[in-house]
């Protein structure tokens, strides 16, 4: 049971993975990538991360990827006529991929790792104890982070400050 | 009961999937979706990992990946916007002003 929902969830990952980098048009890779999220959250329940993968599907299913499909459909882009840089960036990435594919599975064949677990369970109680213990300081250090990151967003969002007048209705408006 | 080593070969081909995207794709938002496909493919290798270990402290580790990613999704997106004002494009080969 376990090995059949492993090799559907990793399917839809992979098609869907390729999705994303194939879709010509942004917004269908975005939901390609929804899928594909929402898939990784399988695996994570299937390997007994509880917390995890509700985290995934709230923060990155929901969150990020509103927050990109938000920006896509606000951007109003068209849809690229040829979506790749040329053959011989393809021709690189090929090359990537390759080394990529070839590394790991050696790393996979070298260090057999065949043992799976069953008393480690990422349950809410479990993560909450390790992050308000052992991982205090990067949790607090992680709080500090979100909040530059939305008074950054903020800057970047603002438009310029040169101030402007505008007249409504005969009155002078600053904006 | 699945391997270890399938989880880690899966993370494997989302790694690649995403530096394959980053590489071969032009629209700066593509791009940066691929980056959260690489971000996640670490991940599965985390929580895999994780059961090797034989502890949680794996997914402690994917719990701050994922903040970094939400940061990194705000602030990338403001940039975004921010270059789309200015060159009233995000294709990553027009913007090129700071090329040598």
């Amino acid at each position: 049971m376990d090995t059949f929902a492993f090799l559907v969830l990793a399917t839809v990952i992979t098609l869907s993975g390729i999705g994303v980098i194939a879709m010509r048009n942004p917004i269908h890779s975005a939901l390609c990538l929804i899928l594909n999220l929402a898939c990784v959250a399988g695996i994570f329940a299937l390997l007994g991360a509880d917390f995890l993968a509700a985290a995934q599907i709230i923060v990155y299913a929901g969150a990020i990827m509103v927050l990109v499909l938000f920006v896509l459909m606000l951007l109003n882009l068209k849809v690229e006529k040829k979506n790749l840089l040329g053959y011989i960036y393809l021709a690189f990435g090929g090359l990537v991929s390759v080394v990529f594919i070839l590394m790991f599975s050696y790393l996979v064949r070298v260090e057999p790792l065949n043992q799976l677990a069953d008393n480690v369970r990422g349950s809410v109680a479990a993560m909450g104890k390790i992050l308000y213990t052992d991982a205090i300081f990067p949790f607090e250090a992680a709080s500090v982070l979100i909040l530059a990151a939305i008074t950054g967003a903020v800057m970047l969002g603002k438009r310029s400050y040169k101030k402007r007048t505008t007249h409504i209705k005969g009155q002078a408006i600053d904006i | 009961m699945v391997p270890v080593s399938w989880y880690i070969i899966l993370s494997a081909i989302m790694f690649t999937l995403g530096a394959l995207g980053v590489i071969v794709r032009r629209n700066a938002i593509v791009v940066f979706m691929c980056i959260e496909l690489m971000l996640n493919g670490v991940n599965i290798a985390f929580v895999a990992l994780s059961h090797v270990a034989g502890n949680i402290n794996g997914q402690v580790a994917v719990f701050f990946v994922m903040v970094v990613a939400a940061a990194e999704a705000a602030i990338g997106l403001a940039v975004i916007i921010t270059v789309f004002r200015s060159v009233q494009s995000i294709e990553t080969q027009n913007v090129g002003e700071l090329k040598g």
